[in-house]
């Protein structure tokens, strides 16, 4: 028996459901020495500004419990050299998600137009990230911000629109429901908890930017939360993001109503973990009888057997 | 030299003295290495229950690859290195690798300075240049001191600083390179170990004119240059990083008053 593993993710037919989290994965080709990259569903890149940009002074990360903190500030080649040298090192065959940031809502357009005409799939708006000055996760907290956003960047894009969500926000159903309400195509979520870790010795943060973001198997849970009340709210399909080192937590995101998820702190641990992911869940299917990974999504039962 | 990521089978982690402590991996697709360059290391990927803590995979040097092993030398100091000595003959232990950019090729005289754990990343090239290097180890204490005898087995000039005197002479390895440097004509310096020792290093080559290359051992997550974690500093401004651009850098290159 073989698994029909396909989803379409608002628009993006992948060929399988398991992609590879912003910032967790480089441009890709970094990614190349370990694995096919076009036997994933696809990879989103680094989130990309317009200008090249530089990240925060170190230390920049910080190991915890079952996760790690980090607070890198959006450290990228900038758009130009992307379109330039990055996707077109990228194979044949790869999808390209591309992740979109900016300070203002202008510049986060801009970004967008030029990626218009390239060989990018779909965008990913970041509207979450939790630990820069400006822009981030600001967007993503405020429902009328995050609606000129969406409708902004939608406007600007030529491929499919993907929005990414904070989990630093009280009602994830309210902001999920005005992306769709503004044209959004889907949804990934969550990014990463805004945190805080101390080092006893120095009485300091961890982190030499105080504050950063909690990613890795101890968000799961709180992860599939969101994305279980998220993708009730709406139509539009959810990626599901947070903590997936195996087939089996994919499996749990597709139940809670994920039609496609993104693996990301786990690329660290193992540079093949993408990979083992898309099999694993291949595999869980098959040992389950489900033919089709799509007879997974959304099929969590609350009720009393 | 392409990287590998493995499960490797320990074939043996033994006491060395002190938290000294040798490991020997069965690799037997290794593509070899050039000295100064690393692996990252996740312990107990193979046991029998998962375990995401600690979670992140340990950056080690490349000791050398001997008898058809991979040997890594370290020093239980936290959680990480601790699940590492736990890793019996027969289990199995992630390896990525090889990674960054070893040390350059050089002419003259080469003064290798380690200290500490940073030992570990000079034996290879102590091994690949023989006849011109001269090798000063500096530890806290002749118990703290990493590989004495394999670096003697090699035949390379050797001197050795420690800091309570216990062997060697009394004090710092640094001292052991300032009196170097008064006679060498024409000598390049690689040096790992402590932030303070490799600075202090840097600026003791620059004062006798002598090229340093240094191999800076920041904390990163993936190794190979995607978490973005390792950022050091760089003279004339922004980052480099530890992983992907080194970890071997000329000194000149690192802002070292920014260094973490």
């Amino acid at each position: 028996m073989s698994v029909d593993t396909r989803v379409n993710w608002g628009g993006v037919a992948l060929r399988n459901p398991v992609l590879t989290a912003s910032g967790t994965f480089g441009y890709g080709m970094e990614f190349a020495p370990f694995f096919d990259l076009t036997r994933i569903g696809g990879i989103v890149a680094k989130s990309l500004t317009l200008e090249p940009r530089i990240g925060h002074p170190p230390a920049r990360i910080a190991e915890v419990p079952s996760g790690m903190l980090n607070a890198i500030g959006l450290e990228n080649v900038g758009v130009d050299a992307f379109l330039n040298e990055k996707l077109p090192a990228l194979p044949e065959g790869v999808t390209v998600v591309a992740s979109v940031f900016g300070t203002d809502i202008e510049s986060y357009a801009e970004v967008c137009k030029r990626l218009a005409g390239s060989r990018v799939a779909a965008l990913e708006v970041n509207a979450s990230c939790p630990h820069v000055k400006s822009g981030g996760m600001e967007f993503g907290q405020n429902p009328r911000v995050l609606a000129e956003l969406v409708r902004a960047t939608r406007q600007a894009a030529s491929v499919p629109v993907a929005i990414k969500l904070s989990p630093n926000v009280t009602d994830i159903a309210e902001l999920a429901r005005v992306c769709e309400g503004e044209g959004a195509d889907a949804l990934s979520l969550i990014n990463t908890l805004q945190v805080l870790d101390v080092d006893l010795k120095t009485r300091r943060p961890r982190l030499r930017n105080t504050l950063g973001g909690l990613s890795g198997p101890a968000i799961l849970p709180l992860a599939l939360r969101m994305v279980w009340q998220a993708s009730r709210a709406v139509r539009i399909p959810v990626c599901g993001i947070g903590g997936i080192q195996s087939g089996e937590d994919a499996a749990k995101f597709l139940l809670c109503g994920a039609t496609a998820v993104q693996v990301g702190t786990a690329n660290y641990t193992n540079p093949r973990a993408a990979l083992d992911v898309a099999e694993g869940l291949e595999a869980f299917a098959e040992s389950q009888g489900v033919t089709r990974l799509t007879d997974l999504i959304g099929g969590l039962e609350t009720e009393p057997a | 030299m392409t990287s590998l990521r493995v499960d490797a089978e320990v074939a043996e982690n033994r006491d060395e003295g002190g938290a000294n402590r040798r490991l020997r991996l069965r690799v037997p697709d290794w593509p070899g290495s050039a000295p100064g360059q690393f692996v990252m290391l996740s312990p107990g990927v193979r046991s029998s229950v998962e375990r995401f803590d600690p979670l992140l995979p340990r950056p080690m040097a490349v000791y050398r690859v001997h008898d058809g092993c991979l040997e890594v030398l370290y020093k239980v100091t936290g959680r990480g290195t601790a699940l590492l000595a736990d890793a019996r003959s027969g289990e199995r232990v992630r390896v990525v690798g090889p990674l960054g950019k070893g040390f350059p090729e050089s002419v003259g005289k080469c003064l290798l300075v380690g200290g500490g754990t940073g030992i570990a990343s000079l034996y290879d090239l102590a091994a690949r240049d023989r006849e011109r290097s001269h090798v000063l180890l500096g530890a806290r204490s002749q118990r703290d001191l990493m590989g004495q005898e394999d670096f003697a087995a090699l035949g390379v000039a050797l001197s050795i600083a420690t800091e309570d005197g216990s062997t060697g002479s009394s004090g710092l390895v640094t001292a052991l390179l300032e009196r170097e440097l008064e006679t060498a004509t024409n000598a390049t310096v690689f040096a790992c170990g402590p932030t303070p020792m490799m600075r202090a290093s840097a600026e003791i080559a620059a004062k006798h004119g002598a090229r340093c290359f240094v191999s800076l051992e920041n904390p990163m997550a993936c190794g190979i240059g995607v978490c973005q974690g390792c950022a050091a500093p760089r003279a004339n401004g922004g980052y480099a990083l530890v992983c992907r651009d080194g970890p071997v850098f000329d000194a000149n290159e690192v802002l070292w008053e920014a260094m973490p």
